[in-house]
C-alpha cells in the first residue's frame, strides 16, 4: 500500500453530524492509490488555501468531443496517483432512478479503472466518475457502453439534459418530463457527443412552476409544465384543510393575483386571473390539482454570471403540447440552433446572443409571433425598428 | 486489451423504465397527492389507491463506491433494489407499504445515514468541485458544505423553518449550479487580477480570443512581449481570461475568499423566481471550518426565522421588510461593493424616496 | 465530390490553421461548404470519418475545437 498522509485539516471535516466527503475519500483510499494521493493533494490545498489542479488537457474517447474532462495535478511528483485525475461523465437515466445491480456493476468497473470516487450527480446531472488515467478512458468506455451506458456532454455541445421526476412520483406534473428528457437525449446524440455549437447548450425539464430541477436558472432552454383552463377543486378536501389551516391567511392572502376567495366553506377561483404560480396547489395538494389541458411553457436563455451577468430564462413559447413525436418542438430547436450557429461568437450562450442582437429580431428570424406573455412590460423608449414592408415608398 | 467488450457509441442513457419500482411504474401519471410523514419520509397516494413510501437520506455527493454499495445493499434488502437520487443529491429509497418503512429506517440509521431534508427545512447543499477537483476554484466547496451542514443539521433532520431554505456553494464565479438563484449561497471570489506569464501566453494562448474573453475590455495586446497586458483598474477579477488562457493564473491564496448572496429562488410560488443578491462581499478562506462563514449564515437564518411569515422564502421576507431592513436585522455592514456598477446596475437603484430608516 | 476528396480538403484546412487560429466544427463546415459548394451535411460526414479514425480530434480550451492530434 502507498504512503500514509497526515491530514489534520481534512480529519477535522470528519467530525460532526453531516456525512463527510473526507470519509468517502478515505474509504476509497483504502483500496486506491489514486484516492490515497488525493487525500494528500487535498490536504495541501487546504494548508495553502489554493487549488493545485491544472487546466484540462486533450483527453477523451475516440470519435467523441466530450464526456471526459481532463484534469492534472500541478504536483505530480509529490502525488503521482493524481498526476492524471480525469473525470468521466456518464449520461444519467431520466429522473435519476437506478437499480442496485446496475449501480454495483458501475462501481465494480470504476474500482477497476478509476479512483473509486464519484459524484452522484454532477451539477449538470451526469453520473460523474472522478479521477482516472488517460490510458483507462477507452477501456472504461468500452466496458460501460457495452453495458448500455453512454457518455454525457461537455464542451461546446449539448449537455446532458435533465429533469424533475415528473409523472413518475408527483401529482403536479403537467408534462411527462422523463419521457421528454429521454427523447431529447436520444434525438440529439450527435449534438451531445461532437461539439458543434458556439458554446454549451442545456435543456432542463420541470413538470410545473415549482421547478425542482431549477430549469429557469440554469438551462439555455427551460421547459416548464403548465396548464390552461380551471384548477380542479375538491371542495370536501377544502373543508378538511379548513380544520387544520388558516386558508384565508396561508392561501388566499398569499395568492399573487388575488384570484381566490372563500364563499362560505367553498373555495372560489377566478381562473382567468390565475397565473399558475402553484402556491395554492402545493399547499393544498389533496384539494387542488392543475387543470387538465396540459402542456409546457418554453423559456430561453438562462446562465450563470460569466461573463456579463446572470440571466434567467424568459418566455419564448407561452404554450406547447409537448407530446410525442414532438415535431413542432424539434423544428423550433433546430431553427434556434441554426440562428445561433449563424450569429453566435465563440463562448456566447444563446441568451447572451439574443441580448446582443435583439429579442424581436430573434423571434422574427426563428418564426415566433410576439406575445405579451414574453415580457413583463412593453419597452419604455421610442427607439424601435421597422421592416421595409412597414414603410410607405 | 483484447478481452474488452465491443464499444458502442451514440446509444444514450439506459431507458428510465428499467429502473422504476413496480408501484411507481404502475402508477406513473396517476398520483393524486402526497403527505410528509416525518422530515425523512413521505407517502405518495395514487388514484388507484396504491401508495409509495419514500425515505430520504443525506449524501455528501462525493461518494465512494463502498458507500454506493451500502446504499445498494439496503435497496436490495428492502426496496427490490430500487433507489434514486434527488436533484439536491440526497438518496431516496422506496417501499410499497407503511409496515416496511420502520425496518428500512432502522437499517439506514444503524449504518449511520442521516434521514431528513423533506418539507420546510434545509435540504442538502448544491455545490461544485472546489479544491477536490477544480482548476479555477477560489475556495473549496465540499468542505464549506460539510462545515455549514454540521452547524445546520437540525434543520435537515428535525426543526422546521418558515419555508424551505435552499443553500448552494460555488467555488468560483463560473457557478456550476444554481447558486445565483438560491435562498443563501456562497461563491468563491478573487480580489486580485490575473498574473501574466508572457512566455506561456505567447506559446499556449490565442491572443485575440484572450482579449475577447474580457467582459470589461481590460485586456489589450502587448506587442513588446507578443503577449497581453491588463488595465488593472478595469479588471473585476472574474477569471474568464484564465478559462481561455492558462498562462493568466488568478488564484491568490491571501486574497481569494467567499461572498455571500441571498434571496434567490427558482420556483414561481407566490412571487416570481429571483436572483440572489450580495450581502457579504468577502470573507477570507479559513479552512477547514470557515467559522466566519458559518456564523454569517446563522445570523441570516436567525433573522429569517424571527421575521418571516409562514411560507415566505428568504427573498420574499426580505422584499417585504426591504433590503435596508435586512441589513438592519442582520447587522451586516453595507459597503461600496454592495452597489451594482455592472450590466444590470440601473435596475437596482432606488428611484423613489420611499425607503425605511435603518 | 468524393468523400475522400472532402476529407483531404478538411485536413488541409485544419493543418493550415494550426498555430494560427483554432477552428470550431462549425467554422470548418461553413468554410468548406462555401468554398467548394458542398452541402454542410456532406462535410460533416467526412469530418466525422476523420475524427472516428483519429486523424483529427476534438480539443477543449474555453470552447471545443477540431485539431490535429499531438505527436
Amino acid at each position: 500500500m502507498s504512503k500514509k498522509y497526515d491530514t489534520p485539516m481534512l480529519d477535522e471535516l470528519e467530525k460532526g453530524a453531516f456525512p463527510s466527503f473526507v470519509t468517502e475519500i478515505k474509504r476509497a483510499a483504502a483500496h486506491s492509490d489514486m484516492s490515497n494521493d488525493l487525500l494528500g493533494h487535498t490536504e495541501t490545498c487546504y494548508k495553502e488555501r489554493v487549488t493545485h489542479w491544472k487546466h484540462g488537457g486533450i483527453v477523451g474517447v475516440r470519435g467523441y468531443g466530450g464526456g471526459v474532462i481532463g484534469r492534472y495535478s500541478d504536483m505530480p511528483d509529490k502525488f503521482p496517483g493524481v498526476a492524471h485525475f480525469h473525470t468521466v461523465r456518464l449520461n444519467s437515466p431520466s429522473g435519476f432512478y437506478y437499480k442496485a445491480d446496475a449501480l454495483v456493476e458501475l462501481c465494480d468497473l470504476w474500482d477497476k479503472y478509476g479512483s473509486g470516487l464519484t459524484n452522484i450527480h454532477g451539477s449538470t446531472g451526469d453520473l460523474v466518475f472522478l479521477g482516472t488515467r488517460t490510458e483507462n478512458l477507452e477501456p472504461f468506455f468500452a466496458e460501460t457502453s457495452s453495458r448500455g451506458w453512454d457518455l454525457g456532454g461537455s464542451g461546446s455541445a449539448l449537455r446532458t439534459p435533465s429533469c424533475c421526476l415528473g409523472k413518475s412520483r408527483c401529482e403536479w406534473a403537467n408534462i411527462d418530463t422523463m419521457a421528454i428528457t429521454n427523447d431529447i437525449t436520444q434525438h440529439y446524440q450527435d449534438e451531445m457527443h461532437r461539439p458543434a455549437f458556439p458554446y454549451k447548450f442545456k435543456f432542463k425539464v420541470a413538470g410545473c412552476a415549482c421547478d425542482c430541477i431549477a430549469s429557469i436558472a440554469r438551462a439555455d432552454m427551460s421547459i416548464i409544465g403548465t396548464w390552461k383552463g380551471n384548477i380542479r377543486v375538491n371542495q370536501a378536501e377544502v373543508a378538511n384543510y379548513a380544520k387544520t389551516m388558516n386558508i384565508q391567511a396561508e392561501i388566499i392572502d398569499m395568492c399573487p393575483t388575488g384570484c381566490m376567495k372563500l364563499d362560505g366553506k367553498e373555495l372560489r377561483i377566478d381562473n382567468a386571473n390565475c397565473n399558475r404560480c402553484m402556491h395554492c396547489i402545493a399547499k393544498m395538494t389533496k384539494a387542488l390539482r392543475p387543470g387538465t389541458e396540459q402542456g409546457a411553457t418554453l423559456l430561453l436563455g438562462s446562465k450563470a454570471p460569466i461573463v456579463t451577468g446572470a440571466l434567467m430564462s424568459w418566455v419564448i413559447v407561452p404554450f406547447i403540447k409537448m407530446e410525442p413525436p414532438y415535431e413542432e418542438f424539434y423544428e423550433l430547436i433546430d431553427k434556434i440552433w441554426e440562428w445561433w450557429d449563424e450569429n453566435g461568437k465563440n463562448r456566447e450562450r444563446i441568451g447572451e446572443l439574443i441580448e446582443r442582437l435583439s429579442f424581436p429580431r430573434f423571434l422574427k428570424e426563428v418564426g415566433l409571433e410576439p406575445s405579451p406573455a414574453m415580457v413583463k412590460e412593453p419597452r419604455r423608449d421610442p427607439f424601435f425598428f421597422w421592416a421595409e414592408e412597414d414603410i410607405e415608398r | 486489451m483484447s478481452d474488452l467488450p465491443q464499444r458502442q457509441t451514440d446509444i444514450g442513457p439506459p431507458h428510465y423504465s428499467k429502473f422504476l419500482h413496480p408501484v411507481i411504474a404502475k402508477n406513473y401519471g396517476k398520483w393524486q397527492y402526497h403527505e410528509v410523514l416525518s422530515p425523512g419520509t413521505m407517502v405518495h397516494v395514487s388514484e388507484t389507491g396504491d401508495k409509495i413510501y419514500t425515505v430520504r437520506i443525506a449524501s455528501p455527493r462525493l461518494l465512494s463506491t463502498d458507500t454506493i454499495r451500502e446504499h445498494c445493499a439496503i435497496a436490495e434488502k428492502h426496496c427490490g433494489g430500487y433507489l434514486r437520487f434527488t436533484s439536491r443529491n440526497n438518496v431516496e429509497f422506496f417501499v410499497d407499504a407503511e409496515s416496511k418503512v420502520a425496518p428500512l429506517v432502522k437499517d439506514l440509521e444503524a449504518k449511520g445515514f442521516l434521514l431528513g431534508g423533506i418539507g420546510p427545512r434545509i435540504s442538502n447543499i448544491v455545490h461544485t468541485q472546489g479544491w477536490v477537483h477544480c482548476h479555477s476554484a477560489a475556495t473549496d466547496a465540499s468542505g464549506l458544505v460539510k462545515a455549514i451542514m454540521d452547524e445546520c443539521s437540525e434543520y435537515f433532520t428535525t426543526k422546521e423553518l418558515p419555508n424551505k431554505v435552499r443553500l448552494a456553494v460555488a467555488c468560483c464565479v463560473n457557478m456550476c449550479g444554481a447558486v445565483h438563484c438560491s435562498d443563501i449561497a456562497l461563491v468563491g471570489v478573487h480580489k486580485t487580477p490575473p498574473r501574466i506569464d508572457d512566455v506561456n501566453v505567447k506559446n499556449a494562448c490565442e491572443v485575440p480570443s484572450t482579449i475577447a474573453s474580457c467582459p470589461t475590455s481590460a485586456i489589450s495586446p502587448n506587442p513588446a512581449t507578443k503577449s497581453v497586458k491588463i488595465k488593472l483598474e478595469k479588471c473585476m477579477y472574474c477569471g474568464n481570461c484564465y478559462s481561455v488562457c492558462p498562462a493568466m493564473p488568478i488564484a491568490d491564496a491571501k486574497n481569494d475568499g467567499i461572498a455571500i448572496v441571498v434571496g434567490g429562488k427558482v420556483n414561481s410560488l407566490r412571487s416570481n423566481p429571483k436572483f440572489s443578491k450580495l450581502v457579504v462581499p468577502w470573507i477570507p478562506n479559513n479552512p477547514p471550518r470557515w467559522p466566519q462563514v458559518t456564523d454569517a449564515i446563522k445570523v441570516i437564518l436567525k433573522a429569517y426565522i424571527a421575521g418571516a411569515k409562514k411560507h415566505e422564502r428568504v427573498g420574499e421576507w426580505i422584499e417585504r421588510i426591504g433590503w435596508e431592513g435586512f441589513f438592519k436585522e442582520t447587522g451586516f455592514e453595507f459597503k461600496y461593493q454592495h452597489i451594482d456598477d455592472f450590466t444590470f446596475a440601473r435596475e437596482t437603484y432606488r428611484m423613489a424616496s420611499t425607503f425605511k430608516w435603518s | 465530390m468524393e468523400k475522400e476528396e472532402v476529407k483531404k480538403i478538411i485536413y488541409a484546412l485544419v493543418e493550415a490553421s494550426t498555430g494560427k487560429k483554432k477552428l470550431k466544427q462549425s467554422d470548418i463546415l461553413k468554410k468548406v461548404s462555401a468554398d467548394h459548394g458542398i452541402e454542410k451535411d456532406e462535410v460533416k460526414a467526412a469530418l466525422r470519418d476523420l475524427v472516428d479514425a483519429g486523424t483529427l480530434i476534438f480539443t477543449y480550451f474555453g470552447g471545443s475545437f477540431i485539431e490535429i492530434p499531438p505527436k
